[in-house]
């Protein structure tokens, strides 16, 4: 009844403004909160065991250093330096193998051979979780990290090239390789198993606990000073640490940086994106305050007589805060429609780019859609409630 | 409630004429519950005003109106609004009707807020007062004489404590008078509600307890 009376002037055309242009904004907005999310782990995935405020340093090489046969180690005296640096967390070397290592596998038949060398880091820099990063005496096993770009060589050069199949990650795990490891007049096989693939570290990583190992067994016990070390920052973008490094001549491994900028720039590029849906939101927001305030306007004696009758403003509010309520909500649910089939258009094409990307969900969407939602329709019921107290009071 | 005090009270308006000759404004008034008032006024005298304070839509007065000695100004919303659905009734003199609803709409619009009377009683009067034929109509088709008499009905259409009639004969001819007047007198001893009639010539002819010039 409330109702017959208080639908006189509601103004379809501009409610449907407001729809359109609230649908706009919310697609906008929940789209790009969905690509982002999409997206993200596609540069950031990779390097499950190394954390991202680790640096790796190593010295410049240069042709007249090599010529003067100059050490491109670090001294005990640089790195304590660099353990000073306010930037540092905590510092810790990469130990070279010193013994020989070979390494062969057997694909279709056909034996591929090479020389390796094996490098650590101390185990608190690799990430514990890693699955099998583990070694002891007596074992016949060593979980070993290899870049990515050494099985990408393989795939799309080698393989290709010799009509070798590709090998994907995953396989790759369970391919056991043949070791064999020789010094001091020793040899002896055992088997190596790839238990990661790293884009930041160009080096073949094994645990410290074996290295400690085979070099006591076949090293010739020499110190040798590391050639690079790992550094855990408090902040991988503090300037200082690019200063520092410029002055003593160090050097980063770049990779990281480049996946850096990346993110940086689909941040910024989803932040434009976001506030140009933010915006367009805003702005049907207002449209739709306009045209409830005229609409409440055209009904104040209506509404004044309903209040003057015995209808509380709570009352008299209600069927304009449902209506709104229940625009908004179609929004919601519209936009949500909407992202979830562009979403399914880009996901596709997304998965041919990173097969390795792990499908997501449409959950931050939804939550951002609802976090919208409720926002705009508090405000809403809000600001018509406070138009309704003010025909109380006659203002 | 049972009393409604009016304490030297006085239009803003008028605070500044001298000589106010009045048996209402700045004087001590009690309006009892079970009696009736007829205010007879001029126009422009703030006959209206004095309605619209009373029922607390408007706050443009000097002095006090308390009801039980509670001054009126210290009421909340939620308290206006409970007391128009449980003790004050008003017919305003401008009626405050939906154009655009029928008379039986109008009327169950109060209605469906109090629950207070049943479609049957509402249906005798609309007889009685000669309107059963407007029943179904849009009331911005109808007299304002017929408009009057919904309105009095709407005003039933709920408990009191008094009920104030803003002119409510002014378009109505004798005979309907009469027979708003009886109903009234009905009502009043089944509710026992006081009543304050106002008027700027036609009088509701009740037998009225006392008689005020405003």
């Amino acid at each position: 009844m409330i109702w017959k009376l208080l639908k006189q002037h509601v103004s379809v055309s501009q409610l449907t403004g407001f729809f359109l242009a609230n649908l706009c904004g919310m697609v906008i907005v929940l789209l790009s909160v969905q690509f982002y999310s999409d997206v993200l782990p596609a540069f950031t995935a990779g390097d499950s065991f190394l954390k991202k405020d680790y640096i790796i340093v190593s010295k410049r090489v240069s042709t007249l250093g090599s010529a003067v046969g100059q050490n491109t180690g670090f001294t005990e005296a640089e790195v304590s330096d660099l353990k000073t640096q306010p930037f540092t967390e905590r510092v810790g070397e990469f130990r070279p193998a010193q013994f020989k290592v070979s390494a062969g596998m057997g694909l279709e038949g056909m034996q591929l051979s090479t020389a390796m060398f094996f490098e650590s880091v101390p185990d608190g820099f690799v990430d514990v979780n890693l699955d099998g990063w583990h070694f002891e005496p007596g074992m016949q096993e060593i979980p070993i990290v290899i870049p990515r770009n050494y099985l990408n060589l393989y795939n799309f050069g080698f393989a290709q090239s010799r009509n070798m199949p590709q090998i994907s990650e995953g396989m790759m795990g369970m391919m056991p390789l043949d070791i064999r490891l020789s010094g001091r007049g020793q040899v002896s096989r055992m088997q190596g198993r790839i238990v990661g693939f790293s884009d930041r570290l160009n080096t073949i990583l094994v645990p410290e606990s074996f290295l400690e190992w085979a070099n006591s067994q076949y090293g010739e016990g020499v110190k040798e000073e590391p050639s690079r070390l790992i550094l855990e920052v408090k902040n991988p973008a503090d300037d200082r640490i690019a200063k520092y490094f410029k002055d003593k001549g160090y050097e980063t491994e770049n990779d990281k940086l480049d996946a850096g900028k990346t993110t940086w720039f689909l941040k910024v590029i989803v932040g434009i994106v976001l506030s140009v849906g933010l915006l367009i939101s805003v702005l049907s927001f207002y449209l739709l305050m306009l045209s409830i305030y005229l609409l409440l306007q055209k009904n104040t004696t209506k509404l004044e007589n309903l209040l003057l009758i015995g209808y509380s403003p709570a009352k008299v509010a209600a069927p304009y805060q449902g209506l709104t309520a229940t625009l908004n909500a179609f929004v919601f649910i519209l936009a949500l429609v909407a992202v979830v089939l562009v979403r399914n258009a880009y996901l596709d094409r997304l998965t041919q780019l990173f097969p390795s990307l792990e499908a997501g969900s449409v959950w931050p969407a939804c939550v951002a859609g609802a976090v919208l939602f409720v926002i705009v329709s508090l405000l809403n019921i809000f600001a018509i409630r406070k138009k309704i107290d003010k025909i109380w009071y006659r203002r | 409630m049972n009393t409604i005090e009016l304490q030297q009270t006085l239009p803003e308006v008028f605070a500044g004429r001298d000589g106010i000759v009045s048996d209402i404004w700045h004087r001590q008034v009690a309006f009892q519950k079970e009696k009736s008032y007829l205010i007879e006024a001029a126009s422009g005298t703030g006959k209206s005003s004095l309605c619209s304070f009373v029922y607390g839509y408007r706050q443009d007065y000097q002095g006090i109106i308390a009801f039980d000695g509670t001054n009126v100004r210290k009421l909340h919303v939620a308290d206006w609004v409970e007391l128009r659905k449980r003790s004050l009734s008003m017919l305003f003199q401008e009626l405050r009707l939906f154009a655009e609803l029928t008379a039986w709409e109008n009327v169950k619009l109060k209605n469906n807020l109090t629950g207070f009377r049943d479609k049957k009683e509402i249906r005798r009067w609309f007889e009685e007062l000669g309107i059963a034929d407007k029943w179904d109509q849009p009331i911005g088709r109808m007299s304002f004489g017929q408009q009057q008499r919904v309105a009095f009905i709407r005003a039933l259409c709920q408990p009191a404590d008094f009920i104030f009639l803003d002119e409510p004969v002014s378009h109505l001819d004798d005979g309907n008078g009469r027979l708003m007047a009886r109903i009234l007198t009905e009502e009043a001893a089944k509710q026992g509600f006081g009543i304050v009639v106002t008027s700027i010539g036609k009088h509701l002819p009740l037998e009225y307890d006392a008689v005020m010039q405003l």
